[in-house]
């Protein structure tokens, strides 16, 4: 058989079969690595058998070139990546393979593409890795080494808080460049328990975007949960507060509150009784029909 | 005259809980007053609400069910078993909306209400139980400091070759599934893990009243009714969960993620099933940027769980479907004898031994199983094996107390 023709039976054998069976991982393989084969049926190739990266180190290897290699599309570069990820699922057989596989990720952190960068990040965050923790305090502290948006730096450095990232986050609650910015300073500041006085303040500022009041109350829960049902008690009570933020402080009082106290709250009954009487969404209404039946109103 | 009917063989109302496995029952008489024989007749139905579980009943281990059971029972206050389960297709919807009724002649002797309790596609939930799911979730993880914490210290890199890359993957993770469910039970037990089929569409799973809506960096947001708004994992407020790649889970399926026929398919052999772990349970995890995506931070997203649960399902489904129930049979497992310790059907798994260091993690977070009110299995200290017959087809004292709302008890 001519060279020509072993190489069309290759192909032919290696495409995707119909009717919902699965190829063989080495087809599957063979495609996903191959620049011969189009984007689409790379992406599909990659996905298709993940752990097949794991059964040799010359796959593996051909996997990580694809991830490097500049000169491929970004779709493929994206698929090997999330190839490579769904194998370390697969721990034990994929133990061989980390070393390479986090070298890899710290390269292309600092890729041209930032779909890449961002991607590659998001993975050494989840495995708390000290070199993409420093590129993206860096980045913070100097915008011209930003690999990624603040917003996305202040996400991924919430995977493993250390005390630096927190002033920088204090920095940023004060100045945000943006409101995501904001959001994701403070969501990361939640693990701060001196930040529990700036939640107290954010959370009862009327003029603040809801949704930081919301991250606020949120936050103050798991800082001091004590601290959160006084000031849900005291903005029910409160008739000129914005009645989603007083759906946020009923849901806080009905799952977490103390019952006993609660139950013996006439004028927070009374309060929630007016408010599930009021012009408000039937949704809040219901939770506070909801809140009600709780304590036998 | 007066009957007791004791569900699960036991008085407690807590232990009125079934699925499509049948649940041992006894009934026996209180009062006799007014028999006039030393034996009576009692027959025994489920009376469902409109909307509510349904029942059916057998008198033996074996044999078809009927809607009711006729069932002589001494006046001197023996018990005499039978045997109740719920019907295939009608899950209850609420705890207690299927009424167990006992009538000696048109007199009623005695009833119980009870619940078909089983895991339901999370997208089928009424409104009630997914406020009901999303409530004790957020309960059990109160702060972050609650119960939920030993499941997220369970799940890691470290204790990864415990759960991962061998065979034991799927029974692990079931006893995972199995202990956190119980937990939530204990907060309310009208709750059952829903499962996310990663090969559908999502609309009403993705929403801000349930698992919440992505933001555009990938932040979950949430509805201010919605007590998940309140979640804190290591201290840092909130879930990271963004969909890759323009994906839309609400309208459509996980990219690449094979069906659920095609997972089906993969082999009839468990060795071959167990590819599963790549793809479809892998390529979901890394469909999403943030927590789920990785090991190490998966436990912190309440979706892993669900996603999970489909993993689980598609298992139960193929074991089913091929009859792999039996870890006596060679097809059920894959018995290598180069499985890593925690993978072979014998040896009972972390964290639940409580065993520590040398080839097993360093701690064993969060205790034994959690206990059932319902059944004894798979015990404090669960073993690979037990993980296989979990409706108790091969054997009766193997039932854990949980069934699929798609897969059939036989």
């Amino acid at each position: 058989m001519s060279t020509k023709k072993k190489a069309a039976k290759t192909s032919k054998s290696a495409r995707k079969p119909k009717g919902g069976a699965m190829r063989s991982t080495r087809a599957a393989m063979s495609v996903a690595t191959s620049a011969r084969s189009t984007v689409k049926e790379r992406v599909a190739a990659m996905a298709e058998a993940p752990l097949a990266v794991c059964e040799s180190d010359k796959d593996l290897q051909a996997m990580l070139n694809v991830l490097r290699n500049k000169e491929e599309p970004v779709e493929v570069r994206l698929a090997a990546m999330d190839s490579l990820a769904t194998a370390a699922f697969s721990v034990i057989k994929f133990e061989s393979c980390r070393n390479d596989y986090i070298a890899t990720l710290r390269e292309v952190a600092q890729d041209p593409d930032p779909k890449i960068r961002e991607s590659a990040l998001g993975l050494l965050a989840g495995e708390k890795d000290g070199f993409a923790q420093k590129k993206l305090l860096e980045g913070l502290q100097n915008r011209e080494k930003a690999l990624v948006p603040p917003e996305k730096a202040l996400q991924l450095l919430s995977y493993d808080v250390h005390a630096e990232a927190y002033s920088v986050a204090r920095d940023i609650v004060e100045k945000p460049p943006n409101a995501d910015a904001k959001r994701e300073a403070l969501r990361l500041l939640a693990a701060d328990a001196t930040s529990a006085p700036l939640f107290e303040k954010l959370l009862r500022d009327k003029d603040e975007l809801r949704e930081i009041r919301q991250i606020s109350a949120s936050a103050l829960h798991g800082l001091n949960p004590g601290k959160l049902q006084r000031h849900a008690r005291e903005m029910l009570l409160d008739n000129s507060e914005y009645d989603d933020i007083q759906a946020t402080c009923l849901t806080a009082l009905t799952q977490f509150g103390d019952d006993e106290a609660v139950g013996k709250d006439e004028a927070l009954l009374k309060s929630v009784d007016r408010f599930s009487a009021g012009k408000t969404s039937s949704k809040y209404k219901q939770s506070a029909r909801r809140f009600l039946s709780k304590y036998g109103r | 005259m007066n009957v007791e009917l004791q569900i699960n063989n036991s008085i407690s109302p807590s232990a009125r809980f079934v699925t499509w496995a049948p649940s041992p029952c006894r009934i026996r008489v209180t009062n006799p007053s007014g028999a006039t024989a030393p034996i009576v007749n009692v027959q025994i139905t489920g009376v469902s609400v409109a909307s509510g579980g349904a029942v059916v009943f057998r008198g033996n281990t074996t044999g078809a069910f009927s809607n009711s059971l006729t069932v002589p029972v001494p006046i001197n206050g023996t018990s005499v078993p039978f045997f109740v389960a719920g019907r295939f297709g009608r899950p209850s919807v609420n705890n207690g909306d299927v009424r167990i009724e006992a009538r000696n002649g048109t007199t009623l002797v005695g009833s119980v209400s009870v619940m078909v309790r089983v895991r339901k596609n999370a997208e089928a939930l009424t409104p009630g139980e997914r406020d009901r799911f999303v409530a004790a979730f957020a309960q059990l993880n109160n702060q972050g400091a609650g119960r939920f914490a030993d499941f997220r210290s369970m799940h890691t890199n470290v204790s990864s070759p415990q759960a991962h890359g061998a065979p034991g993957f799927l029974p692990w993770h079931r006893a995972y599934l199995l202990d956190l469910e119980r937990e939530l039970q204990a907060i309310d037990p009208s709750v059952a893990l829903p499962y996310w089929r990663f090969d559908q569409p999502a609309p009403k799973l993705f929403t801000l009243d349930f698992f919440g809506v992505s933001g555009p960096n990938g932040t979950i947001q949430f509805s201010n009714t919605n007590p998940l708004q309140f979640w804190v994992t290591d201290g840092v407020q909130g879930i990271n969960r963004g969909p890759r790649n323009n994906w839309n889970p609400a309208t459509q399926p996980g990219p690449t993620v094979i069906t659920e026929a095609q997972t089906l398919l993969l082999g009839t052999q468990y060795p071959a099933f167990s590819g599963m772990e790549g793809n479809p349970h892998g390529t979901a995890h890394t469909r999403w940027n943030g927590f789920i995506r990785q090991i190490g931070t998966a436990a912190k997203d309440p979706l892993f769980f669900l996603l999970h649960c489909n993993v689980d399902r598609l298992w139960a489904k193929w074991q089913r479907q091929n009859g792999r129930f039996d870890p006596a049979h060679a097809a059920s497992f894959d018995s290598n004898p180069g499985n890593p310790i925690g993978h072979n059907l014998v040896d009972t798994m972390w964290p639940w031994n409580g065993i520590t260091g040398g080839t097993r993690p360093p701690t064993a977070p969060g205790g034994a199983m959690a206990s059932s009110p319902c059944v004894s299995a798979p015990g404090p200290q669960p073993r690979v094996r037990s993980s296989l017959d979990y409706q108790g087809s091969v054997n009766a004292l193997s039932r854990e107390g949980f069934d699929y709302d798609d897969v059939r008890f036989a």
